[in-house]
Parts: C-alpha cells; structure tokens; sequence
C-alpha cells in the first residue's frame, strides 16, 4: 500500500506532515551529514530578523526532567547573511523552506519580510510573535491580541506566500489569540511556543540561566501542546502546525489526531539529529499498518 | 573553519570503564570510523543510555586512539547527573557516539618550542596534541596541575610521551609544586622562548594563562567548554564571547585563539 504523506499547510505544499521546529535545526545545514534536508516536509528556519542580533547571555541552556530550558534570545546573524549563505544553500538542497521570522516591533517584522519577499527561496513564513526570551516583540506581542492583529495584519501586506503565526502556550486563552492571528490573515497556527520556565542550582543559589527566566521544551511539555493544539484546532478554520515535545512518530500522530495538519520536531533533533526522518518514516509506517492510505485521514480523527 | 570530514552518529561499546581515583574515570570505547578521524582536540557527543529523564547527550575530549582496535580513550570527572551514570556503565554496554566535533587545535607550522598548560582532566584534549607536536619535532613542556598526588592522572602517559615528568603542580602540595600551574607557567615563560601556548582546564586557569603567555607575546590557544545541547552548531546554546562576536563552543571551537576571547 502506498500512502500519501502530502499534506497542504495553509497553501503550502509539504512531501509529509514534518518540519523541524524554529532554532532547533539552524537551517538544516547543520544536519546535513545525517540526513538529506529535502526529504523533509519543509525546513523551518532558525528565526532571523532584520538585523543581526547577538542573543542573550550565558549561560544560555539547562537540562530539566524529560526537557530542557533554553534563553538563547533569537541569536542570529541577520537577514541580509541568511539570504546569501542560508536560502541559497536550502534552494540548492531542493527544501521546501518555512522562514521563521522575528523582531522587536512592527517595523522590524515589515522590514525583514521585505528583505527575504526580494528572494523567491521561502515557500512560507513563519511569524514569530511568542519568543519568551526577548525584552520585546517575541512574546509581548504574541499574549495581546490587539498587538497580534496589529503585527499579523502588517506582516499579511507584505506577502502573499503562505504565511503562518507562531503563537506562545504562556496566555490564559489561546484560543483567542489564535482567532486574532486567524482574522488578521494568518495561513495556518503554529504551536506550541516554549513555556516559560525556570530553574535554580540550589548550591550557588543561582538560576541555571543567566535570564533567570527562559523558554522549557522537550517530552515534557507534549501533553501541554497537544491540549492546546486541541483548543486551537476547535476555535479556527485554518490549519495547524503543532509541536510541543514531539520525539517519536507515536507523539507526531498524536498532535495529527488531535488537529493538527503537520507537525514539527524540536529538542528532538538535538538528541537524535535524524528524530525528524524517523518520525516520517513512523507516520507511513502507522498509516501502512492501520490500512489508512491517506495521512490527511489522520488530522482531527480523535474519537470521543 | 578546518572541519572538513563528516559528522557520524555510531553505536559505541564501552570495553573498559576504570576508576582512578573517587571521581575520575577513564572509559575506552570502541566505535567504528571516529577514533579514525578525531584529531587533537576535538571531542564526542554522547547519548547515555539508562538516563531517564536527562535527554540531552554528554560531551567529552577524545584522550587517545587506538586505530587498530578502533577505540578512543575518554578522562573524565563526575561532576553531575550524566558523568554519574557514564561512570557506572560497564563493558559491553552501547552508547551513541556522535564525532568528531570542533576544530582541532592547530599550532602555527613554523612551531619551535611549545608550551601545553593543564588542569585536571583538561590534560585529555592536549594528549593527541602533544603527541603531533613530539612527532613534528617541536620541543614540548608541559604543565600539569590538579588538586592532589591522586589526580595527576595524565602524568605518566605524558612523562611516557616526553621522556620525562611534565612540571607538576597541586594545591595541596601532595606533589610538585604546592599551588597553581599558573606559578609554574610564569616560571617556564621567563626562562623558555616560547612561540606556541595552548592551554586546557578550570576557565580561571584558562584566563591566567592565556593573559600570561599573550603578555610574553606567545601565540595562544584555548579550549573552552560550554554546557551544550545538540553538539553541532545548530542549537547556539554553548557561546563564547569574542573579539568578532559570539562563537559556538562547538563547532566554531572548542579551540579559540585565547587572543580574542573575552574573559
């Protein structure tokens, strides 16, 4: 039996359901000695803005039961470095390409997606308004609906490729959020974002990251995600991308039953640098064995 | 950068896993392909099976190879949850090896007279360095310092390798000089023509000597080690902050021109 792994993310066409989640993979060079980059639904770039910012201090990065917290701050080298070293080495590759995008304001966001609409590699962008280790922009905007349309709206002007909304778990109702994002000309929802974390080593007396605060991923978080995958996928009529602690194929059916259109896998690569192909390889794998000959069957097929 | 061979991700089998004093240990592992491509310096990415909820791999220097027999040697302290449990692994037990990362270290060709500086389990990532350098027919002292007598556990390997004892130093006084190998270098750099410094161990150390050999204007080098998560560049988790910005510890390092970090 052959399966069709295609699923359409918003408009976006993707080989299968599985991308990599933003600043997990770099731009998938980093991979390239474990796995062939195109055979991924698409690679969702490290979040890059309009100028190069330096990210946060160190230390940057702890380990935590079945996760990790991380306050990396958006480090990147900038979108004009992204366009001549990155896109070009992604287009070279054949991926199919989601640009994550990030800015500390409404400008920031207009300018860096004017910058990369000059180049005809991004199939998709990924509007990051939920980052949790920024001062602003990230997730200030991402917690206000009204700054929500206010970014979305400006962002949605500016391109007509398909165009996504990341969207951070640390809000009362997401649902909300989601339908602001939704209404200002969002394509598809991506969650989850990090949830804000933190810890302390109790012998220094010191928070295990120099922020103090920062953003918890991994296994941890799955059941988190995927209830708010859940709402998200009940409150708007748009696709979603759902991530959140995905590390197996099993994890990735879950987040498809319960609404979610693709998936992306995070922490995971950084244990497994090839998590992302096993959970390609999985999803086919299950459909083969359930006699689905269709993925898409999958999306909201929880039984209640 | 000088990485010029690929990333591999191997199974790994511990064949001896020893305890050379109550916290240091030293794990010889065969791999297949890795301990053929390491060069001085570079280090593995271990994932460590039976880690419960601790997810993230380990890093740790390659020591030596064995080419023969496939295998590399790793020195390493308990120091926390992982080096714990890769303490109690024994042989035959599988673990995932992803190598070789980082830049090796790399003297200048013109090399003459070296000067390698370590601290405590430090003395691992400049063993296959040293052993370059001997083999090139570069004049090699060596400074080597640890808490106690017992530490000095990469003593003889290194007296074997330079015909005789490196200059010694530990805070207790149990052996060598009583104090800090940042005494002892100061010491070799006023009688020594230096033109080549490397240095691995506590980052203090690593900033003492660093200061001290640019100062005697010797070219410099350092390996820094940062907590990391995915080991390949991709994560920016273990930075150094340096003259052109930041730099990942991973792959931009471990070894940096101790010129240009900033302390």
């Amino acid at each position: 039996m052959t399966v069709n792994m295609q699923v359409n993310l918003g408009g976006l066409l993707m080989k299968n359901p599985v991308t990599t989640g933003s600043g997990t993979f770099g731009s998938g060079m980093q991979y390239a000695d474990f796995l062939d980059v195109s055979r991924l639904g698409a690679v969702t770039t490290k979040g890059v803005s309009v100028v190069p910012w330096e990210g946060g201090p160190m230390p940057r990065l702890a380990e935590t039961p079945f996760g990790m917290l991380n306050a990396i701050g958006l480090q990147n080298p900038g979108v004009d470095h992204f366009k001549e070293v990155d896109l070009p080495w992604l287009e070279q590759q054949g991926a199919t390409v989601i640009v994550n995008v990030s800015g500390h304001s409404v400008p920031e966001y207009v300018g860096c997606l004017q910058a990369l609409e000059e180049s005809q590699v991004p199939h998709a962008y990924e509007i990051n308004i939920s980052c949790p280790n920024v001062d602003a922009g990230g997730m200030t905007i991402g917690t206000d609906p009204k700054m929500v349309e206010e970014v979305v709206s400006a962002c949605r002007a500016q391109t007509k490729k398909p165009m996504f909304v990341k969207l951070t778990p640390n809000v009362t109702d997401i649902a909300e959020i989601a339908r602001a994002a939704e209404a200002s000309g969002a394509d598809a929802i991506s969650l989850i974002n990090t949830l804000l974390g933190m810890g302390i080593d109790i012998r220094t007396r010191k928070p295990l990251l120099a922020r103090v605060t920062g953003g918890l991923s991994g296994p941890a978080i799955k059941p988190v995600a995927l209830a708010k995958v859940w709402q998200v996928a009940n409150a708007v009529k748009v696709p979603v991308l759902g991530m959140g602690g995905i590390a197996s194929a099993e994890d990735a059916i879950e987040f498809m039953l319960a609404g979610a259109t693709a998936v992306a896998v995070g922490a995971a690569n950084f244990v497994d640098p090839t998590a992302t192909i096993k959970v390609i390889e999985g999803i086919e794998a299950y459909c083969e064995s359930q006699g689905v000959n269709d993925v898409n069957e999958l999306i909201g097929g929880m039984v209640c | 950068m000088c990485v010029t061979t690929k990333l591999m991700d191997r199974e790994g089998v511990v064949i001896s896993n020893a305890a050379l004093t109550d916290r240091l240990f030293e794990m010889v592992l065969q791999v297949p392909d890795i301990p053929a491509d390491v060069k001085g310096g570079q280090f593995v990415h271990v994932q460590i099976p039976g880690m419960e909820g601790h997810m993230l791999r380990r890093p740790f220097s390659v020591y030596y190879v064995d080419l023969e027999a496939s295998t590399m040697g790793i020195l390493y302290q308990v120091v926390g949850f992982g080096s714990k449990r890769f303490a109690q692994l024994l042989p035959g037990e599988k673990v995932r090896v992803l190598g070789s990362i980082g830049t090796p270290w790399s003297a200048p060709v013109q090399t003459k007279r070296a000067l390698l500086t370590v601290g405590g389990v430090g003395a691992a990532p400049l063993y296959m360095h040293a052993c370059d350098l001997v083999a090139a027919g570069v004049e090699v002292d060596v400074v080597m310092g640890a808490q106690t007598k017992d530490a000095l556990v990469a003593a003889e390997r290194y007296t074997r390798l330079l015909g005789h004892e490196p200059f010694l130093a530990t805070d207790d006084g149990s052996y060598g000089h009583h104090g800090f190998v940042t005494d002892l270098v100061v010491e070799r750099l006023a009688q020594g023509q230096y033109d080549y410094a490397a240095c691995c161990g506590p980052a203090p150390m690593m900033r003492i000597v660093s200061q001290k050999t640019l100062e005697a204007g010797v070219s410099s080098f350092v390996s820094m080690e940062q907590h990391m998560a995915c080991g390949i560049g991709a994560c920016l988790g273990c930075i150094v902050a340096t003259t052109e910005g930041n730099r990942r510890s991973c792959v931009d390092g471990p070894i940096f021109d101790a010129a240009k970090v900033v302390w």
